[in-house]
Parts: C-alpha cells; sequence; structure tokens
C-alpha cells in the first residue's frame, strides 16, 4: 500500500502542481466589483481596522486562517531535508485542515535554523493570522520554539508533532483505561523514546494527573532518573527533559527497558521504527492487562499480534491499517476550528485535555472494546465534538475573545466544515480537480 | 527539604566525593572545552580529596540526606600576599545533585562552609567557568561579585 501511495504521490504532484490554491470567496460579478473588494472601497475596511484591530478578525480571512510554519529540520522520518523538501508536506497538512476542519491553513517555509531567529520570524507574522500551527521542527529546539510563541503570542500556537500526538495519545489511554478497569491517577507509566511527542505526552499526562513519580521515561541512552550521567548536560542542553528527570521515576529505575517495564500499567512507545525494538518478553513482564501503544511510524516497535501475545490487552499503533490508530489528525483540525471560532488568543493545556476527552467520549460505552479505543478519520462528526469542547473551554477559561457557548458552537463547526468537504465534492463533480493519474 | 545534614567529609567520603566531582567537572567540560576531562580524573580526585581532608588550610563539607551525600564544597584558604583584606576563603569545588538544586539548600550549604571559616578568614571568594551563568546567578543573589577574570587561550 505504502509503495502505491509513493508511486501515486510523485506522480500526483507534478501532475496537479501541488495541492492547494487560493479560490476567491464574494461574487466578481465584473471588474467594476473589484472597487468594493479592492480600492477604493477596501480603504474605508482598512480605516476601519486601523480604529479597532479586533476587527480584523471580522473583516478579513484572519478568523478562519492560519500558517503551517516549519523549517524543513525534520521533516516525518527523514530528518533535517530543508524548507524546500518540506514544502509537499505542509501542503498535506493544510489540506487536512481544510477538509476535516475546514480551517484555511497555508504553508509557511523558512530557511532559518536558529530557534532565536525563527521565534522573532514567526511572531511577526501575527497581524495577518488568527493562528501557527507549527510542523517538523527538531527536537528540543522546537519545545523553546513553542514554549516561546506560546507566551509571546496572542494567537493560538501548535506544535502538532508535540501537543497533536500528546492529546490523541491521551485520549486513546483515557478509553484503555476504561476497558481494564484502571485509574490514570494510579497506573505506571512507561514512555518509550523521549523525542518530541512523549515529550508533549508527559507533560499533558502530569496535567491530566498521572502520578509523575511513577512515571519512567526512556530515551536512547537508557531510564531517565534524576542522578544519570548525562543529567547536568540535559540540564543546559535539553530543560524539557531534565525537568522531567527530576519529577519521573522516584524510584531511580536503572538499567535495560525490561526493568522499567516490569510491574508497568501502560507503555508508549514513540520511538523509531520497528518491529523489534520492544521485546515479547518485556510485555510479559507488565502488570495485569498491560495497555501498550506503538506509535512509531511507518512500522511500529513491535507488531502488534506480538504485543497481544505477550499478554497487552490493548494495543493501538500509527497505522490506519490496524486497529486503534493513534492519530494526531482526529486533534489539529478541530482544536483550531474551536480556538479559531472563538478567537482564542492561546490554546491552554486545559483545552487540550477537554480535546483529549472529547475525542475519548465520542466512543460510546456500547462501542468501546479493545479494538476500537479511538475513533477513526472516516468517523467525520467527532471534530464537530472536539471544537465544541475546546471552544467551550476557551470560554470557561477566559482566553475567548468571541465567547461561544459548547451549542453554538456545536452548529457553527459542524456547518463550516460540511461546508468545506461540499465545496470540494463539487469541485472534483464539476472537474475543476481533475480525477487522479493512473499509475501502471 | 527536611533531613538535610551538613558536615566536614571524612575518609570514607572519599569515594563518592571523588563520583560527585567528575560530575561537576563534565558540568563544566559542557560549558568550555578547555575543562576536557583528564583520563586519569579518577586517580587525580582520590589524590586530591585525600590532601584536602589532611590539610589544615582546606575545608571539604558534605551534604547527606538519609546517609547519602548529595552534595560538596571544597574551600581552601589561601593568603592574598599584596591585599587586604590578608585572608580568604577560596570555594573551589562546589556541587549538589539536580533534585536537590532550586531549593535553598545550595545557599544553606554555602552557608555552613562560611561559618567553618568566619574565625579565620575575611573574604569569601568563589571560582568557577565564565560561561556558567547558573554560578553567576547563584552567587550573584547571595551578595557576590566578579572581582578576578582568568582569560584564556591555546598556546
Amino acid at each position: 500500500m505504502k509503495e502505491k501511495s509513493s508511486e501515486l504521490a510523485v506522480k500526483s504532484a507534478p501532475y496537479y502542481g501541488g495541492k492547494l490554491e487560493i479560490v476567491p470567496k464574494i461574487p466578481v460579478r465584473s471588474l467594476e466589483d473589484f472597487s468594493i473588494w479592492y480600492t477604493p472601497g477596501v480603504a474605508a475596511v482598512s480605516k476601519a481596522i486601523s480604529m479597532n484591530k479586533e476587527l480584523s478578525f471580522d473583516y478579513t480571512w484572519r478568523w478562519n486562517t492560519i500558517a503551517v510554519v516549519t523549517n524543513g529540520s525534520r521533516v516525518l522520518g527523514l530528518g533535517n531535508i530543508g524548507p524546500e523538501a518540506a514544502l509537499p508536506v505542509m501542503e498535506g497538512k493544510s489540506l487536512i485542515f481544510k477538509f476535516l476542519g475546514g480551517v484555511d491553513a497555508f504553508p509557511i517555509c523558512l530557511n532559518v535554523s536558529d530557534p532565536e531567529k525563527f521565534v522573532e520570524v514567526v511572531k511577526t507574522l501575527e497581524p495577518g493570522l488568527g493562528g501557527i500551527n507549527l510542523e517538523d521542527i527538531s527536537s528540543p529546539q522546537c519545545f523553546y520554539i513553542l514554549d516561546r510563541l506560546r507566551s509571546e503570542m496572542s494567537i493560538p500556537v501548535w506544535h502538532d508533532d508535540q501537543l497533536g500526538t500528546a492529546a490523541a495519545t491521551l485520549a486513546g489511554l483515557y478509553n484503555a483505561l476504561k476497558l481494564v478497569d484502571k485509574k490514570l491517577n494510579k497506573v505506571s507509566i512507561v514512555l518509550f523514546g523521549a523525542g518530541a511527542s512523549n515529550i508533549a505526552t508527559a507533560r499533558i499526562f502530569e496535567k491530566a494527573g498521572v502520578d509523575m513519580s511513577k512515571l519512567i521515561l526512556i530515551d536512547s541512552k537508557g531510564i531517565l532518573h534524576s542522578e544519570r550521567d548525562d543529567i547536568d548536560e540535559l540540564m543546559l542542553h535539553n530543560p524539557w527533559k531534565y525537568e522531567l528527570a527530576l519529577k519521573t521515576n522516584r524510584a531511580k529505575v536503572t538499567g535495560g527497558p525490561e526493568n522499567a517495564l516490569e510491574g508497568a500499567d501502560v507503555l508508549i512507545a514513540a520511538s523509531s521504527p520497528g518491529p523489534g525494538k520492544i521485546k515479547k518478553e518485556w510485555v510479559a513482564k507488565m502488570a495485569d492487562k498491560p495497555i501498550t501503544f506503538l506509535l512509531a511510524n511507518p512500522v511500529p516497535e513491535m507488531w502488534p499480534w506480538e504485543a497481544k501475545e505477550a499478554g497487552a490487552a490493548v494495543v493501538a499503533t500509527g497505522r490506519s491499517d490496524f486497529p486503534n490508530q493513534v492519530n494526531n489528525s482526529l486533534v489539529f483540525p478541530s482544536v483550531f476550528r474551536g480556538a479559531l471560532d472563538v478567537r482564542a488568543r492561546t490554546i491552554t493545556d486545559t483545552m487540550m485535555l477537554k480535546a483529549a476527552e472529547a475525542l475519548a467520549n465520542y466512543v460510546t460505552e456500547d462501542k468501546l472494546n479493545a479494538d476500537h479505543i479511538i475513533p477513526t478519520m472516516d468517523e467525520w462528526e467527532v471534530y464537530i465534538y472536539v471544537a465544541a469542547a475546546v471552544a467551550e473551554q476557551a470560554r470557561v477559561e477566559n482566553v475567548a475573545r468571541n465567547p461561544l457557548h459548547y451549542d453554538e458552537e456545536f452548529v457553527r463547526a459542524k456547518k463550516i466544515i460540511q461546508r468545506s468537504r461540499k465545496i470540494l465534492m463539487s469541485l472534483m463533480e464539476q472537474r475543476f480537480i481533475k480525477p487522479l493519474p493512473k499509475v501502471d | 527539604m527536611n533531613g538535610i545534614v551538613y558536615r566536614k567529609a571524612s575518609e570514607k567520603d572519599i569515594d563518592r566525593l571523588i563520583e560527585l566531582n567528575i560530575r561537576l567537572k563534565r558540568l563544566n567540560e559542557e560549558f568550555d572545552p578547555l575543562f576536557k576531562l583528564r583520563e586519569d580524573i579518577v586517580e587525580k580526585s582520590r589524590e586530591y580529596f585525600q590532601r584536602a581532608l589532611n590539610s589544615p588550610d582546606s575545608v571539604v563539607v558534605v551534604a547527606e540526606d538519609g546517609g547519602r551525600v548529595v552534595g560538596f564544597i571544597k574551600a581552601d584558604v589561601v593568603e592574598r600576599l599584596f591585599y587586604e583584606p590578608k585572608i580568604e576563603g577560596n570555594i573551589v569545588e562546589f556541587y549538589l545533585l539536580p533534585e536537590y538544586r532550586r531549593k535553598k539548600l545550595g545557599a544553606a550549604m554555602l552557608d555552613y562552609v562560611i561559618k567553618l571559616l568566619k574565625e579565620r578568614v575575611d573574604i569569601i571568594t568563589a571560582e568557577f567557568p565564565a560561561l556558567n551563568e547558573i554560578a553567576v546567578e547563584f552567587y550573584s543573589r547571595l551578595g557576590f561579585r566578579g572581582i578576578v577574570s582568568t582569560y584564556a587561550r591555546e598556546s
């Protein structure tokens, strides 16, 4: 399947010349109308905004427009391939934003590797945008960039590789725990891999009430603890991991992954492609009814059936061809839908928690089972529920410029997302969008 | 954090002192390649602490948590040949394990050392890598200021 999609992608890229274009949304009956949309008419609109900058959200596309920003320093599993090579990925991301969330997103690929400069450049983009989605930026710079932009900008800033995956993971975990009848604040969790997503996952787990003293992080150097040999180096070069080293693994477990996994309730692996990264005998040593999330793509750290054979009660992966796909595409379109609709100044951690809860609760008790702990992307209504939960929380927390109640956002999000899908369908029907090229 | 005890180090602490000293030196190495660790750092550390523990002009203090040494300071008493005040207590090593930091324990340990030295010295100084901003911040907060600069280049 992967080979076929690669072939199609390479053929389609020049065939369509990328994936997005800008299409007007106002009528142009004749060139006369440009006097409304452009000068002289537009001057009155500009004047109004200059008197009250908030009007830029009402009078322009700002209410619904975000930038997908990268410097191409860590693109998918391809590494530092540069901003040009990142562009097709950013286009794809923008496409998903539009199709699933009705969000107008466009790619910005920056030729900037210095985090300081990156922050400065992105900050200057604020006046024209409703939000920023950071993408494919190497770790640990991505933590610094996100933390700074979140605190210094007055529009939502999201780094999907961190937050999107973390929120989807938490949603999956909420439901997996229901199945094995364990409590989030009681379980012992092992995070295998300490890249952008698992560091963010640890941070959101803490907010969700996980007992951090029992959580164990494992990175390429082994089990993390507060007295590991490289701890002072981490303090200087990866303060995010350092902070976690101080909070987690109070028992100071050392040794190989098997020592960390012994008696653990939950394993969240987000490391490098398997199989064979996690061994069956390690999973066999976990507590009763263990939960294993094996999120590496394209091949999970161990095959899901191996995890099951070793006794795992619930298994999730990052892949759509196995049950339980922990997929950040379930999160970011709706988080931005909700955040944009209330014109949120930021996306808080609690808004993220609410998104994860809404995502989990969409799988109702009658549908919840070990092979269905998280919705799939086909269940498009889930986006409406998540958007409404995010908007509602933004209002409760007073970060909404345009507060909306849950029901109001539910109706609004539904309308916008439906419209977005209908427009694409209609363009396809009318052959403005050509069918996919044939591959042999 | 309660239960932290400060005391003078003795022979039985030497292995742990070596371990913590190497952590300290590795941290220094992070700041500047001119602090690259020697291969024989273990032996050199052992000799260093043995000498210090037997010298009337050195003080080695450890912080202990439940019987486990979690940090140390080494200070030397030095005569300033040309200046007033004449006798200096020079803090040359200072290390505290990460989980004991940011809890005012470092300041408390320093206080303990200064009390031990008080009768003998008129001025307290501290040495650390120029690029260690954490140390700059720490000592500045406690009222210290820079009086000497060491500049280096590889010949």
